[in-house]
């Protein structure tokens, strides 16, 4: 299956993003070169501290990036760009954050919290307006218009996170970077604020990014899933292709940690523990190359070698259980 | 009867149980009704308004001017024991030291609340704004580090010499350098919560520097201000009586607590109660601010809300 007919909404390329520290260079992501087409859900998925999560932020402008550009439906956004065109990306690019009690602010009302984007780029024609709006963003999410004049801590994590949503939302954006959203969450609440989430991509089209370090979650949402270790991006696939051949062995180690819900399984579980420094590296630069169309592995030629024949084995096996 | 008779569908309303039963949350009345549910501080409150309003008011009435003494050359009416008529007895010059006492009290409170009112204003303001940016910071560091190693005694004295004594000088003395303080203080508090997520979650919004200062920012400092404040206004009155007391402060025209315990300290044997009046002043309305400041910033701090 190709991709070539579909329309790229954010493509990262060769972004490099480093932070000083004491004038020593920590270079947090590595090469990233990644596309985003438009109305799918592309999951980034590593370890914490793989730099996912600075991927993120460099999209939405507060990490800058070292090298490389990030470039939205055309146009540049890395760098210095226009104040008009600052506004153009704050409007089409919103973040659900991890935490949502940290994430809203608890001195202000929910009201003020939803609004706070309105009131930005004053997106309302009066204050009747607003709160429609508002009122709108609210039930949207599942929550009741009278919540408007409560403070944040007076609500459940899940409902804080609705808020989040909502306040995401309002802006009408075109894509979502979702850091984590539902990882500080209870596991009962978890599969609705993923609904949600659904729901709205499906109403408005709209476009994730979704950031996890757990590929149970990922599977059940992602359309493409991109896989990071130590900031260099390890291999990209289609949720299925990913999931069925499995081929960088950092994959192949994160596959293994989910748990499965079946006590024999996970008894004779092995879990396959990666370590760089007990891999072949020989050889020339590894770079990321397409192994399938859409399935983008780094390696370096002999390494390539060794994926195919492994590829060809695996897809053997598959057709001769008959799929 | 059957079954369709029997029972029948409950309706089952999902937003039901998304309503929030808790009464209404108002952040100012919290602060209000946790302040008063304690009856000490009640009591300081009004002991501290009520010496407040007293010192105000009083030399008002009995017009006391440290220059007039019309019964300056009435031995009978100098440093008389307290009585009916003068409360605190009268001093070496027969003035009535109540009325001294008094307007010496008002002078310093004055002092003491203008003073802090300006170094807050200005320190509050830039404060702010140097925590939030980080190429100011730079500048901002080298110039804290000049204002905040002026030896302040020597400052006084070397304005107080251009300048003269009173009101003016003596606020422009304690004011000139002091709002450095208050500016690094909080400018540290706006670097601890600049960075917090939800001011990211702002700035993901596009909300401008100023915005993020009044309603991000400042709302989570109230409660590390009034504790700021219950501190400086004592020290304020506190620095005002040191200068008097060396002879820096508000001049001769003006009553001052301070210059009051210098000249009364050499009756301190012989009428010991000329001293330790003043001084039992100073301190009442030191320790009563304090603690109301002190208790008014714990019930500014949501988490005693609860």
């Amino acid at each position: 299956m190709s991709n070539t007919n579909k329309e790229v909404l954010l493509s990262v390329k060769h972004v490099d993003i480093a932070f000083n520290n004491e004038g020593k260079k920590f270079r947090a992501v590595k090469d990233a070169n990644f596309d985003i087409y438009k109305g799918e859900t592309f999951a980034l998925v590593g370890e914490s501290g793989s730099g996912k999560t600075t991927i993120g932020r460099a999209i939405l402008r507060i990490n800058e990036c070292d090298k490389g550009e990030i470039v939205f439906k055309g146009k540049r956004i890395s760098g210095k760009i226009s104040k008009e065109e600052d506004t153009n990306v704050i409007r089409s690019i919103q973040m659900i954050f991890q935490d949502p009690a940290a994430s809203l602010n608890e001195r202000a009302t929910i009201e003020y919290c939803i609004s706070e984007g309105l009131y930005n780029f004053h997106l309302y024609k009066d204050e009747a307006d607003r709160i429609t709006k508002v009122d709108q963003a609210l039930t949207s999410v599942g929550l009741l218009p009278e919540h408007k004049s409560r403070y944040p801590h007076e609500f459940s994590g899940g409902q804080r996170q609705r808020v989040g949503i909502a306040r995401a939302m309002i802006m009408e954006p075109e894509l979502i970077v979702a850091d984590e959203p539902i990882s500080a969450l209870d596991v009962s609440i978890r599969a609705q604020v993923l609904n949600l989430m659904n729901k709205f991509k499906e109403e408005k089209g709209l476009t994730y990014l979704f950031i996890a370090h757990d590929l149970s979650v990922v599977r059940f949402i992602a359309d493409r899933i991109a896989v990071i270790h130590h900031g260099r991006i390890v291999e990209i696939a289609e949720s299925e292709e990913l999931f069925r051949y499995p081929l960088h062995p950092y994959t192949i180690s994160l596959l293994s940690a989910v748990p499965m819900p079946d006590p024999q399984i996970e008894k004779k579980k092995e879990l396959v523990v990666y370590d760089e420094l007990k891999r072949d590296l020989s050889g020339p630069k590894p770079v990321l190359q397409e192994i399938r169309p859409g399935h983008f592995i780094f390696a370096n030629d002999r390494e390539m070698a060794e994926y195919e024949a492994k590829l060809q084995v695996m897809e053997k096996e598959h057709e001769a259980l008959g799929e | 009867m059957n079954e369709n008779e029997l029972f029948e569908f409950a309706d089952f309303d999902e937003t039901k149980s998304e309503h929030i039963a808790a009464p209404r949350y108002s952040y100012w009345g919290s602060v209000w009704k946790t302040f008063f549910r304690d009856r000490f501080t009640v009591f300081v409150s009004i002991l501290l308004l009520f010496l407040i309003c007293f010192a105000m008011i009083q030399p008002m009435i009995s017009g006391y001017d440290p220059l007039v003494a019309p019964n300056v050359n009435n031995p009978s009416m100098r440093l008389q024991a307290p009585s009916a008529q003068y409360i605190f007895g009268t001093d070496n010059v027969g003035n009535s030291v109540f009325d001294a006492v008094w307007a010496g009290t008002r002078n310093s409170i004055i002092v003491s609340f203008v003073c802090t009112f300006i170094n807050m204003v200005i320190g509050i303001a830039v404060g702010a704004v140097w925590g939030f940016s980080k190429r100011l910071d730079r500048i901002m560091i080298e110039v804290y580090n000049v204002l905040s190693n002026i030896p302040y005694l020597l400052l006084a004295m070397i304005l107080q010499y251009i300048l003269g004594a009173g009101f003016k000088p003596l606020i422009i003395t304690m004011c000139c350098t002091d709002w450095i303080f208050v500016a690094y203080f909080i400018r540290t508090q706006v670097m601890i919560i600049r960075d917090r997520e939800y001011n990211l979650a702002s700035k993901c919004l596009g909300t401008s520097t100023g915005t993020m200062i009044t309603k991000n920012i400042l709302p989570y400092l109230i409660s590390v201000i009034m504790t700021y404040i219950s501190r400086t206004i004592p020290s304020y009155i506190s620095a005002e009586v040191f200068l008097s007391y060396m002879g820096l402060g508000l001049g001769a025209k003006n009553a001052s607590l301070g210059k009051l315990i210098s000249q009364y300290t050499s009756y301190m044997n012989s009428y010991p109660h000329m001293f330790w009046i003043p001084v039992f002043i100073l301190a009442l309305i030191s320790i009563s601010l304090y603690i109301v400041g002190q208790k008014l910033s714990d019930a500014a701090d949501p988490r005693t809300h609860m």
